[in-house]
């Protein structure tokens, strides 16, 4: 047991240790939890203080369970009907330009089908954390385009949902169409019946777990998400939407507020775990071999995130800073691509993805917030017309003596 | 120019308020979830904004309080007057060189030759409520008067003095 709980202590100082110093420099925290697993773990000489990654599993699945407990909490439609249907639209199209160079990139690699779907949400998906934090620490929540930017991440956390949803069936190893089917189905099934919960449920959900002291509702609405997790994967849903809409549920009662309060020191803790474990199974040696698809990954994204940028800021009647500030922003990668990583590595998936994936939210989550930071510099070698912008000097045109 | 504030939400963070300022700036106010405040100044150019503040629950109440008047520390100010209906309350320091110090009330005729009345004397070797006429008024008092706000200025003549600077 004592050795354990040095690694576990170990894991946890190492990880925050290690991202105080990114903090300083106004990097975010996720990439730092996973170095410190890497250098910490059995992939690299040095101290190892955990040999085998088996032995963090269930705190990291417990980091995993809470991250999308917290965001099914947090999770509101009203958010989404409230900002119209502009930005349904501006988050559609960062969708569809992500997910399907996603897509396309996964089947170019030809690592098989299952693996392209994975690669498409964990190449496609942005990390909300990042992004969110981003707004607030460059100080630019007041920029015009910073509800476009909220509004995209809540959209991707929509997608990120069903997608979760249906991901379970398509990589687990049924054979024939009738088990597939049979699959489905029953996921379905258990989807519907926890959907129907938060829908009519939640007040009988309410009363169990609402219990007036602290203390009493942490543990009951920590039973009812890691439960949910459990039950989900018996069903052949994954854990991580099982926690989602358990925190769907509880979001509906009257606890909901204290329960976001309670969770985040728990999911902090343990998330960081999970960044860390995830860090452990990484070997460096790897790292060469996927380098290549990395590459042209980042340059995909980075891309795809511009181009989402322009089109959305020009949908929305913004300058050529705010779609850069729009299209770097949001290209963080993170949680949401670990989590898709572990999934595909517990289906026994192409081995490749785990390396893939640490690598490229390793650049990706370190990249996105440097590039928007200076993201002005960026914005100028953006074409004005590109935005609908006239030229920034006046070239003797009419058009420049017009009245906008 | 408006008074009108915009108002917007701000999925998973807060709400957003905006309020334009006579310069073609505006005022950016920031309510999170959690209770923090965010303060911006955007200049004209929207884009980047000139200042830049956050602040706890508190300190944002304070800062309210401050913006709307009513907020103030009475150490702080001397003097100063308060007005119910048509009566006016107001105190004021004599000095050394007033025509009211070391003269008794009713030597100085207050209340007949300004229709104010000196309802309190405050100094520091106590305070005197309701004043006897006999009471003589010293420099470094602080008097508190009652009567109609067109009074003031002949009591502050007679009793205060003009203003030395």
């Amino acid at each position: 047991m004592g050795e354990t709980l040095f690694a576990v202590g170990g894991a946890l100082l190492a990880a925050g240790l290690l991202a105080r110093l990114g903090r300083r420099i106004g990097l975010p925290t996720i990439p730092f939890f996973m170095v410190a697993g890497i250098l910490f773990g059995p992939g690299t000489p040095g101290v190892v203080l955990v040999e085998e990654p088996e032995d963090l599993e269930l705190l990291a699945a417990l980091g995993l369970v809470l991250l999308l407990f917290h965001l099914g909490l947090e999770f509101s439609l009203d958010d989404l009907i409230g900002g119209g249907r502009k930005l349904l639209a501006a988050g559609a199209v960062y969708l569809v330009l992500n997910i399907g160079g996603g897509l396309a990139l996964g089947f170019a690699l030809g690592w098989g089908t299952r693996e392209a779907f994975v690669i498409a949400g964990a190449v496609g998906i942005s990390s909300s954390a990042i992004a969110t934090k981003l707004l607030v620490e460059l100080r630019r929540l007041a920029n015009p385009e910073s509800r476009l930017i909220l509004g995209i991440i809540v959209v991707e956390d929509i997608f990120l949902a069903f997608y979760l949803a249906i991901l379970q069936p398509v990589l687990g190893k049924s054979h024939g169409l009738g088990d597939a089917a049979l699959e489905f189905g029953k996921a379905f099934a258990f989807l519907m019946l926890l959907a129907a919960i938060a829908r009519w449920g939640a007040r009988w959900v309410g009363k169990v777990v609402d219990a007036s002291d602290d203390e009493l509702l942490t543990v009951c609405f920590v039973g009812v998400a890691v439960l949910a997790a459990g039950v989900a994967e018996e069903f052949g849903v994954s854990d991580a939407i099982g926690a989602f809409m358990a925190g769907l549920i509880l979001a509906e009662t009257s606890a909901h507020e204290r329960i976001e309060r309670l969770v985040l020191p728990l999911r902090d803790a343990f998330a960081a775990l999970f960044f860390f474990a995830f860090g452990l199974t990484v070997d460096p040696s790897d790292v060469g071999s996927v380098a290549l698809p990395v590459a042209v990954a980042v340059v995909v994204s980075l891309v795809l995130n511009l181009t989402a940028g322009i089109i959305t800021a020009r949908m929305h009647g913004h300058s050529r800073g705010a779609a850069a500030n729009v299209g770097l922003t949001v290209l963080g990668r993170g949680e949401f691509s670990l989590i898709l990583a572990t999934l595909a590595a517990a289906a026994g998936l192409d081995d490749r993805i785990g390396p893939f994936v640490a690598e490229y939210v390793l650049v990706l989550a370190l990249a996105g917030p440097l590039l928007a930071s200076r993201s002005g510099s960026i914005a100028r070698r953006i074409p004005p017309r590109l935005v609908g912008e006239k030229p920034p000097t006046g070239s003797g045109s009419l058009d420049t003596h017009s009245m906008r | 120019m408006s008074n009108e504030i915009e108002e917007l939400e701000l999925p998973g963070i807060g709400r957003r308020y905006r309020l334009a300022g006579r310069d073609g700036g505006s005022a950016v106010v920031v309510v999170h979830h959690s209770g923090r405040r965010d303060l911006y100044v955007m200049g004209a150019d929207a884009d980047t904004p000139q200042a830049t503040l956050a602040l706890t629950d508190r300190q944002a109440r304070t800062l309210g309080a401050v913006l709307s008047g009513a907020y103030f520390t009475p150490a702080v100010v001397e003097e100063m007057e308060a007005v119910i209906g048509d009566i006016l309350i107001d105190w004021m320091t004599l000095r050394a060189d007033s025509p009211g110090a070391d003269r008794s009330i009713a030597e100085l005729e207050i209340r007949r030759r300004t229709r104010m009345t000196v309802v309190a004397v405050a100094r520091d070797a106590g305070t005197i409520i309701a004043p006897e006429p006999t009471e003589v008024l010293r420099a470094g008092d602080r008097l508190v008067v009652v009567g109609r706000r067109e009074d003031l200025a002949a009591f502050t003549r007679h009793v205060i003095g003009a203003a030395s600077g």
